[in-house]
């Protein structure tokens, strides 16, 4: 009945006794070694969490009194007039827009005189004259309406500082009140602004301006219905395009009456206006004397624009390089080239920007003047700092990432597809092109993502290199646009934050422009990771 | 040491060599080439089967500085199975990977002394074109490696490298390949799916239908069913014994039962040496060396 027991096995008590398995844990305030371990790392982990988010609620709740801030701004500028003012100047704006057009087709047609025709040059001044005429009487036309801008441009502005200079009263009154000096918060004399009243000589204008407007369309219609003739077909055609142009023009004066007599101060501005103006703005303008704007679209573009071209010049060389090092070089080249590549992230984005103003922007410009070159868009240009040159500036801080990121994708693939590529008698080139880089072709996604997220978070550099022109750069020339300069999202929280006054409409447009930054780069970063995620799948 | 049985090894005047012309034209090693015994040259596909096809004389290859074969020679047949046996790390392996320069890819390697010869073209030749020589020896990895394309890319990858873009052509060779792997039946109807989304021993067969796609001449096969199980094992070494109708075909296996139940030929290495090679029947039931008997009788590796 006995259960069998091996024979060398010693008797019952000792041998459970010698089965020490047990052992006593050391515990300190109630947790073992183990717990101690796991609350170290866990809480290292959580420590990020929470600094993300404070970073995140931060940003929000300074940038969130912009909105606020931004339809007050809007508000003043409806109610003193400035809008009123705006429509009579946006079409004196537009013709001196029209105006730049002529003088730029008699550079052409003096061009072609004294180049193509070989006249000289009081000859072909000479020749210039009936244009000249046109052109002259073009530009006068305009002077009666520019006379009754600069007029209204006065009382909207004394309206506007009116306003200002009580907005400053009454926050004077407040805070002595806080303080707890009633008196001289009493003393503080505050008359509200009776806009009503104060825009009388305002609205009063309008007749003077629809006898100005009469006049003004009188005298361009008779200018444009005596066109000068031009030496040859193609300036013709340039100025048939223009007597169009102008035409156009003239059939905007109706609506730009209509929306002087449909005008009225009293009018709300809504609240959704307030963001469009900020998200749709085309014009980031501060400390004017006439009216701020908080538009974010030319520094959005102007991040974009760069980060594109540094991109445009990255991929290639980080993917090109990391397709190289990882597929063809030897084991010597490999151990040269890859530190010498990560090397490169080391360098201070400062050295770079220096390094692109004193020698970069320099050496581009030099080339671009380079006769053999000027059919490259946009070459010959003169503007030291621009997308181009940092653009190339920015590549060189994206390639290190997108290389290291892109060869370890192609690491990843598994050697099993490369020898069976092979073993099929496949080239080194056939087996890269056509399976290793497929194979790891969302890995190399993800990593030019994170290069761009690299790229467009870089603030050194464009603020030194990129020019700071706040404005979008012209289209129209096709890719010429790399020769423009702009300014940047990064770039103009680095430069103005230290300017502005805490708590003011700028200061949060500026953490506006912040958060904007912040939700790209977080969108990039995701896009990426659920690339990589996809990819991981489908290897298996 | 090598104890071999094998009439072509006994008499080196039995191997006929095919290309003898060829390769007196190439720039071969006067020595080897005129130690070579001159013979007649029979036409490739009427060779019969027994004729050697891949000659091996004295090979030895490094690893860096350690010798992972010494002086193998060996005559593989046209048209038979040969396999290759012994324990791990025997050098069985390499030695496949010699037959079409799989070597090359790891860095450090070499062949310091020795030839070998495919219809007398010696394949270590500085003038030879590695990527002819795997488009006629071709081959299948111990684990299945399809590529993560469609079951059609797969097998038409080999063919497409080679410049073939017409389509009827294209098909017309995927099902044949398939069919020839066995694998027609069950993948008919998904060839655009993706090769990975097989079984493992579809995927193998899959492995299989690629390298016969490019019609090789030789199949080689390291270890093609070490990660299957019975029943896919079963299924390859049954297409096995149809593919020796019409390619050579050289295998290394662990499995003894497999080497006995599909080979022709069986050769036992240990420690980098060829220890014995002979009619597979004779190895397993008579084997001349005692540590083939002590292999394959399971006392040892």
């Amino acid at each position: 009945m006995n259960a069998p027991v091996p024979p060398a096995a010693a008797s019952g008590p000792d041998r459970a006794a010698a089965f020490a398995i047990r052992k006593k844990r050391v515990k300190l305030l109630g947790l073992t070694v183990d717990d101690c371990i796991k609350s170290f790392f866990g809480g290292n982990a959580l420590v990020s969490i929470v600094v993300l988010t404070l970073i995140t609620y931060f940003l929000v709740r300074e940038g969130a009194g912009f909105f606020g801030q931004n339809r007050q701004n809007l508000q003043v500028y409806r109610q003193a007039g400035l809008e009123y003012v705006d429509f009579i100047r946006v079409q004196a704006d537009d013709h001196t827009a029209l105006t730049r057009y002529l003088s730029d087709l008699r550079l052409r047609s003096l061009r072609h005189l004294t180049e193509t025709k070989g006249r000289s040059l009081d000859d072909a001044n000479a020749a210039l004259a009936p244009f000249d005429e046109f052109a002259g009487k073009f530009g006068d036309a305009v002077e009666p309406v520019r006379g009754i801008v600069s007029e209204l441009t006065e009382v909207a502005t004394a309206i506007k500082t009116k306003f200002i200079v009580n907005e400053d009263k009454k926050e004077e009154r407040r805070q002595l009140l806080a303080e707890g000096k009633k008196t001289e918060a009493d003393a503080v004399a505050i008359t509200p602004v009776d806009f009503a009243a104060e825009l009388k000589p305002l609205l009063g204008a309008l007749p003077a301006y629809k006898d100005a407007n009469r006049e003004f369309t009188a005298k361009l219609t008779a200018v444009l219905a005596a066109p000068p003739a031009l030496p040859a077909p193609e300036l013709e055609q340039r100025l048939q395009r223009f007597t169009a142009l102008a035409r156009d023009y003239l059939a905007t004066f109706p609506a730009v009456e209509r929306n002087l007599e449909a005008w009225d101060f009293r009018q709300p501005v809504p609240a959704t206006q307030s963001f469009t103006a900020f998200i749709f703005g085309r014009q980031w303008l501060t400390a004017s004397f006439w009216q701020d704007w908080y538009g974010i679209i030319p520094l959005f573009v102007g991040s974009l624009l760069v980060s594109l071209v540094a991109l445009t010049l990255a991929v290639p060389l980080g993917v090109g390089a990391a397709i190289y090092i990882n597929q063809i070089a030897s084991l010597r080249e490999q151990k040269l080239v890859k530190p010498a590549i990560e090397f490169i992230a080391a360098i201070p984005s400062v050295v770079l920007g220096f390094f692109g103003i004193a020698v970069l922007g320099q050496a581009l410009r030099l080339l671009s003047q380079q006769s053999w070159l000027s059919w490259v868009p946009g070459f010959p240009y003169s503007e030291r700092l621009n997308i181009l040159t940092a653009g190339c500036l920015l590549a060189l801080i994206a390639v290190p990432t997108i290389f290291t990121l892109a060869e370890d994708a192609l690491n990843n693939v598994p050697r099993a597809f490369k020898e069976a590529s092979f073993a099929l008698g496949a080239s080194r080139l056939q087996t890269t092109l056509k399976i290793i880089v497929p194979a790891s072709l969302s890995g190399i996604i993800s990593a030019v993502l994170l290069g761009l997220g690299r790229v467009i978070g870089e603030t050194m550099v464009v603020l030194l290199c990129a020019g700071n022109r706040i404005a979008i750069p012209d289209f129209t020339q096709g890719l010429a646009f790399v020769t423009e300069p702009v300014h940047t999202m990064t770039g103009i929280i680095a430069q103005e934050m230290g300017e502005v006054v805490r708590g003011s409409i700028h200061y949060r447009a500026l953490f506006m422009v912040g958060l904007v930054l912040f939700v790209v780069s977080l969108l990039i970063n995701f896009a990426a990771q659920k690339i990589v995620r996809r990819y991981r799948i489908s290897i298996g | 040491m090598v104890t071999s049985r094998s009439a072509a090894m006994d008499s080196p005047a039995s191997a006929p060599v095919p290309g003898q012309a060829a390769s007196a034209a190439a720039p071969g090693r006067p020595l080897r080439t005129a130690v070579q015994p001159a013979s007649a040259a029979p036409a490739v596909a009427a060779a019969p089967a027994g004729a050697t096809l891949i000659d091996i004389r004295n090979l030895d290859f490094f690893y860096g500085e350690s010798q992972a074969l010494k002086d193998i020679s060996l005559a593989i047949e046209d048209h038979k199975v040969t396999a290759f046996i012994g324990p791990s790390g025997c050098g069985k392996s390499t030695l496949l990977r010699c037959l079409n320069r799989m070597n090359d890819l790891i860095e450090g390697t070499r062949v310091a002394r020795g030839t070998i010869k495919i219809h007398g073209v010696d394949i270590y030749q500085d003038d030879v074109d590695v990527i002819e020589l795997r488009k006629r020896v071709g081959m299948v990895f111990q684990k299945s490696n399809p590529f993560p394309k469609s079951i059609y890319e797969n097998i038409t990858y080999g063919l497409r490298l080679q410049g073939v873009k017409d389509k009827a052509r294209l098909d017309e060779i995927v099902e044949k390949a398939l069919r020839g792997a066995a694998l027609w039946d069950e993948v008919k109807d998904r060839l655009d799916a993706s090769g990975l989304g097989l079984s493992g021993g579809q995927q193998q067969r899959l492995c299989i239908a690629r390298a016969i796609a490019v019609e090789p001449e030789v199949i080689l096969m390291d270890e093609p069913c070490s990660a299957l199980d019975p029943v896919a094992t079963a299924k390859i070494e049954e297409l096995i014994q149809e593919l020796r109708t019409r390619y050579t075909i050289v295998i290394v296996t662990h499995n003894m039962q497999q080497a006995a139940r599909c080979s022709d030929r069986t050769a036992f290495f240990y420690l980098g040496k060829l220890i014995e090679y002979a009619d597979t029947r004779d190895i397993f039931t008579n084997p001349g060396n005692p540590q083939t008997e002590a292999y394959v009788s399971g006392r040892f590796g």
